[in-house]
């Protein structure tokens, strides 16, 4: 599922578990194919990834460029780029700010986000790659770097909302 | 490469490949397109041919002896049969066994490989889906072993049902991929496909090979788009057409417009779907957004239907002439105005999503293997990097497709229409296909 509330086309960004059973659909499909019934195999699990690595880059931290291999400056409030895109992001009582708005920002350069928020929360980037952001409590600032041109959709979990648009030229 | 994808709370990420999208058309880019499109509709209607050009009957050269040969040889075609049915016996594994990750190929080949990739393929090649269905396949086993003819059913099959099957099975399936909440999650993917197998071998014990040839979505959306190649035939005969009279030989058949609206209208809400006013609505009406996604892929749908058939049905007809025949008449013109906004609409997305995908299919199950040698391969992200070059090819697809639509209506009006409505009959279509036109770049450009 990409967003809970507006699902977008297929992107190969992320999957959570199965709602429907796993096997609920198998005694169909052999029956279909017309294949012999009884060859189940053991590995039933429904979870979603069983390999459940902790992603390194991204407790760190505070500034991620998760999954991206560039250095991205840390510190960001007091870094070079007070030309750079600057995104305020304010998350309280389940609302955020921005509401899906459009923001313009060049590729290749930090777009900072200064976050303020009454609880922790995730926001997602699907940029190529993927990238994303933990946040806690209270203010903290972070720096995104996107390299490829292109609409980068950054949403929120829970609840699932599409933040903003980062138009990246 | 292979690695599972790096695990955060309870999402997985896929590896590699991330899900940016094009940039919006430049608005110089959009307007020049339009305004094309516009002189050339116009340009079309006062200069073109007068008398009708395209007959399938008559039209097209034969094709060369040898490729003729090739393709009617039964090895040739029981070679593409095993290669379809290769290909789903791999899908049918990786769904049912694979882990419900957006590693597991099977999204990919579906969303991707499948629904995308069929256009280019048929637009190239010919109707390749007639040629690799499984489903067919699979009918054709069945009456081998029972003795039967898998090309007759039980029964013949009903006239007035004619295209209409595949118009519900291109709904269910646009339904899945953009409105339906867990359209990447294993199970009901695999659900999905398991009720088509099921609803098209059903189809085919009952109605026989018509079915699949008016039935079968993926068959009916694959021979209109190969309509648009060169490859023909004529009777049985192996021909080589010009695109625009390959055109004409659409066989028309009730529902011919519910296919094309649900083609063209749920391309469209796919690009509007990410529109900022529609984000804005569904994001400040959360608990309806699911209510509202659903209605405006209805309504795209439903549009472009009701824009088909007015355009169609405003001339003036012959006294012996039922105006309600014309819109599915028509509807072949519109086909390629649909396979030129696919192209702008989906073009990034096949040659990206498609790399990683078949880079995802050396390594279905997550172990690591290298089954196919294309696991260690790098997505190429070449195009994206390139977003002017990617901008004016979208505007070029989309301004070409809406050149032989025009073209194509054009002849079909002055063999259709009693020659003192030929050219003002010709107007309410060709205001139909500007606003398809105008509309899918404002749309590119929006979103």
């Amino acid at each position: 599922m990409r967003h809970a509330t507006s699902p977008r086309r297929f992107r190969p960004s992320r999957s959570g578990s199965s709602s429907l059973g796993r096997w609920a659909v198998v005694p169909l499909l052999l029956m279909v194919l017309g294949l012999a019934a009884g060859c189940g195999d053991g590995d039933g699990d429904d979870t979603a990834g069983d390999d459940p690595t902790p992603s390194a880059s991204m407790s760190e931290t505070p500034t991620d460029s998760a999954g991206t291999d560039e250095p991205s400056p840390s510190e960001s409030e007091s870094d070079s780029a007070p030309s750079g895109t600057v995104v305020q992001v304010i998350f309280k009582d389940g609302q955020i700010t921005p509401n899906g708005d459009r923001i313009m920002a060049d590729a290749g350069e930090p777009i900072t986000f200064d976050i303020d928020a009454d609880a922790a929360g995730e926001l997602h980037f699907h940029s190529t790659p993927e990238q994303s952001i933990d946040f806690e409590p209270g203010t903290s600032s972070y720096d995104i770097v996107i390299d490829q041109p292109g609409i980068v959709e950054v949403e929120l979990h829970e609840p699932e909302m599409l933040v903003a648009q980062l138009e990246i030229r | 490469m292979n690695v599972p994808g790096r695990y955060s709370d309870h999402w997985v990420l896929a590896h590699g490949i991330g899900g940016a999208k094009d940039l919006p058309l430049p608005t110089e880019l959009a307007i020049a397109g339009a305004v094309a499109a516009l002189t050339v509709s116009f340009t079309v209607l006062v200069v073109a041919w007068r008398e009708p050009r395209y007959d399938a009957a008559t039209s097209g050269r034969p094709a060369p002896a040898w490729l003729a040969g090739v393709v009617d040889s039964t090895a040739f075609r029981v070679a593409l049969r095993a290669v379809g049915m290769l290909l789903f016996v791999y899908t049918a594994w990786v769904a049912v066994f694979g882990e419900d990750l957006l590693t597991n190929p099977f999204f990919g080949m579906f969303y991707v490989l499948l629904w995308v990739g069929l256009v280019p393929a048929s637009v190239l090649l010919g109707p390749v889906w007639k040629a690799v269905s499984p489903v067919r396949t699979i009918n054709l086993l069945f009456a081998r072993l029972t003795g039967g003819d898998a090309s007759r059913g039980l029964w013949e099959y009903p006239r007035r049902l004619g295209y209409w099957p595949a118009a519900v099975g291109l709904l269910a399936f646009v339904w899945l991929e953009l409105v339906y909440p867990h359209s990447t999650e294993l199970g009901p993917v695999r659900l999905w496909c398991a009720v088509y197998v099921a609803a098209m071998l059903l189809g085919g014990a009952l109605w026989g090979d018509d079915f699949y040839e008016r039935g079968d979505p993926f068959e009916v959306y694959s021979t209109l788009s190969s309509k648009l190649s060169v490859w023909g035939r004529r009777g049985d005969l192996l021909v080589v057409r010009s695109p625009l009279a390959n055109l004409d030989t659409v066989v028309v058949r009730p529902g011919l417009v519910a296919v094309v609206a649900v083609l063209f209208g749920s391309t469209a809400y796919d690009s509007f779907q990410d529109s900022q006013p529609w984000v804005r609505l569904t994001n400040d009406h959360l608990e309806y957004a699911q209510l509202l996604n659903h209605a405006a892929l209805l309504g795209f749908c439903v549009g472009v239907g009701l824009i088909l058939a007015a355009g169609s049905m405003l001339t003036g007809v012959g006294p012996e002439q039922s105006r309600r025949a014309l819109p599915d008449l028509f509807a072949h013109s519109v086909v390629p105005i649909i396979v030129g906004y696919v192209v702008a609409h989906y073009l990034s997305y096949l040659v990206e999503t498609g790399q990683d995908t078949i880079i995802k299919m050396s390594d279905p199950m997550g172990d690591g293997s290298n089954l196919l040698g294309t696991g260690d391969w790098k997505v190429n992200f070449w195009l994206s990097y390139h977003p002017t070059l990617l901008a004016t090819t979208k505007v070029v697809a989309v301004v070409v497709g809406h050149i032989l639509g025009v073209v194509a209506a054009h002849d079909r009006a002055i063999r259709l229409l009693p020659k003192r409505h030929q050219v003002t009959g010709q107007l309410s279509m060709l205001v139909a296909m500007i606003v398809f036109t105008a509309g899918g770049l404002y749309l590119l450009f929006a979103a």
